[in-house]
């Protein structure tokens, strides 16, 4: 019965191995040709997962108006990144929004199920995600489709309906990154359904997957281990050591495995081989459980192989070992209660995305900062760390806004003064421009333009040389009518006449050209006055609307100041609130730890005392002749 | 053998609890946790929603739409291209000389859209000029700039940046989109 419990307890995280909702909350958003350019700058930010950003963008513009184009997709994500960032309800609104407008389109639905079957299956609410998920069968993306088996799954197993999720995952082939979780979690039903042998079979297949990803080798590590101490407590101790060796050393589960290991070698009665992993674990840090039960494992290997020399000088580094790890226990838990332990977190670099857990295992060996990537390992103070690095970021987010509301205050005085001082200098200026009066002359021209063409009347369009010799030719022709009936100017009549002729002649053959080229000079006129005349109403909106304008974003920036600091004063009592409840996780923790340490150490005495006691009963020999 | 069998045992069942803390911590949380759970989630939703105001306010602030300019840049090459940086003149005054991370060039290619510059520019004629640096197959150093004029009017104007593969030569330029 307890090896069952043990393994069940090994099996234990194998029901959350598989995806991560919160973080991994928005894997198979579909791709989406852009046509709204902002649209594509939210996904800029979505794709570099800065949610938070993605998310103020896609609410601005969506307010602006500017997401026409994907209304839909928009409401979709935004879901979607209230999920990453852990707002359920205000996830679970939007896609039951989604779902209960009956001009959402097919596809959309499928899509609003399955995330709202995920916000539910976060929330813990595993039938009504069952429901959900169910509903969203269809048309998903591969991995969206994947993701949904897994999730119906696993909701069976939370619920321990075995037999159903065993159906669930039997029947299904997925891609190979998912099927992997699949063929773990049917192997976790199996073992909890009573198939054991089924089930060891399914997860010695996953403990044995090649792959490049880091979270399959975590997941082949996890199976490993479960194997491993199934076969121990099966009494089959060759099996269990093959399954913990393929363990990663560097792993978080290393460990246990090595602990592990050592124990199969010990049912083998290979007491020596066991005194490597148990040795290995020595060199560790004594707060994982594991390298505790080292200390006692090395002297008791020892014990066994009759060294009992070695034997108590292990025990007594074991219980020097205890003691010196309580008074550091104590020392972290005195450094936590004066609040240096948040310091410490906020220290270890965070680029907000990745990658800040691995580098508290680097801090310096400090009280404050030496158990931090122990308790990391809980889920709750993990939960907790990430609400106050949360509510940091917001009143980072607050301050740097109250900073720069500051700067928008002045500018909108600033602006306003300036637009006084300028205000004389352009009213002179528009004051010399009369739009009107070009206007009219405009239209003048036109009409004289329309006239002229209307008659064909070729001398409208004669150039200033051609009228000066039209009126030179009026002159002559009037001192000629003054000598008519005279012959002697005859001849000169003739070439007066010709050279009127030749005129009209010249005028007439341009008159196309001309006249085209005077109707685009119109069309050229006309755009050149429309401009001016937008530019002048510009201008005089301008003139006439910028201290309104300027007035009302100066209530704007007044309204959202007390806005901000009101706020900031929320997220700040909130942050510590939060520190306080991480302290106490963590003292609590620490002191199961300490307790733990002493029961340790009361039983390395106890042993010791065993053999002192055996050593006192048996005959006396002389010195050094213990082996 | 069976003292150190009920030491392992009690050792391993010690190391589980966080693992079972795991599922109970998931499927039913304490009342303080919930509470000051719901208290971050309300405030967030708040920053989130204040955040957005600001955003609206310092746009209208800073960048009216009556004078407003954004110039935008896409993507849509193959795999094997990796933009290094572009830089963009307005009017032959350099405004902006961004170099791309990884992780931008990573977004660029799954379809994102990065707002490179956001500006104010009189209302008439502007000439924008960009250039982008790259590497394309076999680490072939690309660098292709282009010209246009924009016509500057009463409203907001965007234009888009596009780097496409050119189809005859399967090599990287830009195709410029003007946007009202």
């Amino acid at each position: 019965m307890l090896a069952r419990l043990l393994i069940l307890a090994a099996l234990a995280p194998a029901a959350l191995a598989a995806p991560v909702v919160e973080q991994d909350a928005i894997p198979g958003l579909p791709a989406v040709k852009v046509q709204d350019l902002h649209y594509g700058d939210v996904l800029f930010y979505f794709y570099q997962q800065d949610h938070f950003d993605a998310l103020v963008r896609l609410a601005a513009y969506r307010d602006q108006g500017r997401l026409a184009e994907h209304a839909r997709d928009a409401d979709l994500l935004r879901g979607g990144l209230y999920l990453s960032l852990g707002q359920h309800r205000e996830a679970r609104e939007i896609f039951e929004r989604l779902l209960s407008d009956a001009a959402t389109p097919q596809d959309v639905r499928n899509q609003a199920w399955f995330w709202l079957g995920k916000v539910l299956y976060a929330a813990g609410l595993y039938e009504d995600s069952d429901h959900a998920l169910r509903q969203a069968a269809g048309t998903l993306p591969e991995d969206m489709e994947a993701e949904r088996h897994l999730l119906i799954a696993q909701g069976l197993l939370y619920r321990q309906r075995y037999e159903q999720a065993i159906a669930e995952l039997s029947a299904w082939q997925g891609p190979r990154y998912w099927l992997a979780y699949g063929q773990f979690n049917l192997g976790v039903a199996l073992v909890r359904a009573g198939e054991t042998e089924r089930g060891l079979a399914l997860l010695d297949a996953v403990g044995q997957l090649e792959t490049k990803y880091p979270e399959l080798m975590a997941l082949r590590d996890k199976a490993n281990l479960a194997i491993g101490y199934a076969h121990l407590q099966g009494g089959e101790p060759a099996a269990a050591r093959l399954a913990l060796e393929r363990v990663r050393l560097n792993g978080p589960l290393s460990s246990k495995a090595l602990l592990g290991a050592g124990w199969a070698d010990v049912a083998a009665q290979q007491y020596q081989a066991a005194l490597v992993p148990f040795g290995e674990l020595q060199g560790r840090n004594l707060l994982d459980a594991a390298v505790q039960e080292s200390y006692l494992a090395v002297p008791y290997a020892y014990g066994q192989l009759g060294a009992m020399r070695q034997a108590v000088q292990y025990y007594e580094k074991a219980i020097t070992a205890y003691d010196s790890e309580r008074s550091r226990i104590g020392e972290s838990i005195d450094a936590i209660r004066a609040g240096h332990l948040l310091d410490a977190a906020m220290m270890a670099g965070d680029d907000g995305r990745e990658g800040w857990f691995a580098q508290l295992s680097t801090l310096p060996d400090s009280p404050e900062s030496r158990y931090l990537y122990h308790l990391l390992a809980g889920n709750e103070f993990q939960e907790g760390l990430k609400n106050y690095r949360a509510l940091d970021d917001m009143a980072n987010n607050l301050a740097t806004w109250q900073q720069s509301l500051g700067a928008f205050d002045d500018m909108v005085v600033t602006r306003q003064e300036a637009f006084e001082q300028k205000l004389p200098a352009a009213d002179a200026r528009l004051a010399t421009v009369d739009v009107a009066t070009i206007n009219g002359r405009r239209d003048a021209l036109q009409a004289e333009f329309e006239a002229a063409v209307a008659t064909r009347d070729i001398f409208a369009l004669a150039t200033d040389t051609e009228h000066e010799q039209l009126r030179l030719l009026d002159e002559v022709d009037a001192e000629l009518a003054k000598h008519a009936g005279d012959a002697g100017y005859d001849d000169a009549r003739e070439k007066a006449r010709l050279a009127r002729g030749v005129l009209t002649w010249k005028l007439d053959a341009a008159w196309r050209v001309r006249s085209w080229q005077t109707s685009r000079a119109l069309r050229e006129l006309n755009a050149t006055v429309y401009d001016a005349r937008t530019r002048e109403t510009a201008s005089g909106t301008a003139r006439m609307g910028a201290p309104e304008r300027n007035a009302a974003l100066g209530r704007r920036v007044d309204r959202m100041s007390p806005r901000v600091a009101e706020l900031a004063l929320r997220v700040e009592r909130a942050k510590e609130a939060q520190g306080r409840r991480l302290a106490d996780i963590a003292v609590r923790e620490l002191e199961d730890q300490r307790k733990r340490l002493d029961e340790y150490a009361v039983q390395a005495r106890y042993a010791l005392a065993t053999i002192y006691d055996r050593a006192a009963d048996m005959p006396a020999k002389p010195p050094g002749a213990m082996p | 053998m069976k003292t150190a069998i009920i030491i392992f045992l009690a050792a391993l069942a010690a190391s589980m609890p966080a693992l079972a803390d795991e599922a109970a911590a998931t499927a039913g949380p304490s009342d303080e946790r919930s509470a000051l759970d719901a208290e971050v989630q309300g405030l967030r939703r708040e920053v989130v929603d204040l955040n957005r105001d600001l955003f609206m306010l310092e746009e209208d602030l800073l960048f009216p739409a009556s004078t407003q300019v954004a110039v935008f840049v896409s993507m849509d090459v193959g795999t094997f291209f990796a933009l290094d940086s572009v830089q963009l003149k307005v009017d032959d005054k350099e405004v902006s000389n961004y170099l791309y991370t990884d992780r931008e060039q990573d977004a660029l290619k799954r379809g994102g859209v990065q707002r490179l510059w956001l500006g104010n520019l009189k209302a008439g004629e502007h000439e924008v000029t960009a250039f982008f640096t790259g590497k394309g197959p076999h680490e072939r150093d690309y660098k292709r700039g282009t010209t246009l004029k924009v016509e500057k009017g009463v409203g907001a104007k965007y234009v888009e940046l596009k780097i496409s593969d050119k189809v005859s030569q399967l090599q990287p330029e830009f195709v410029v989109r003007v946007w009202e």
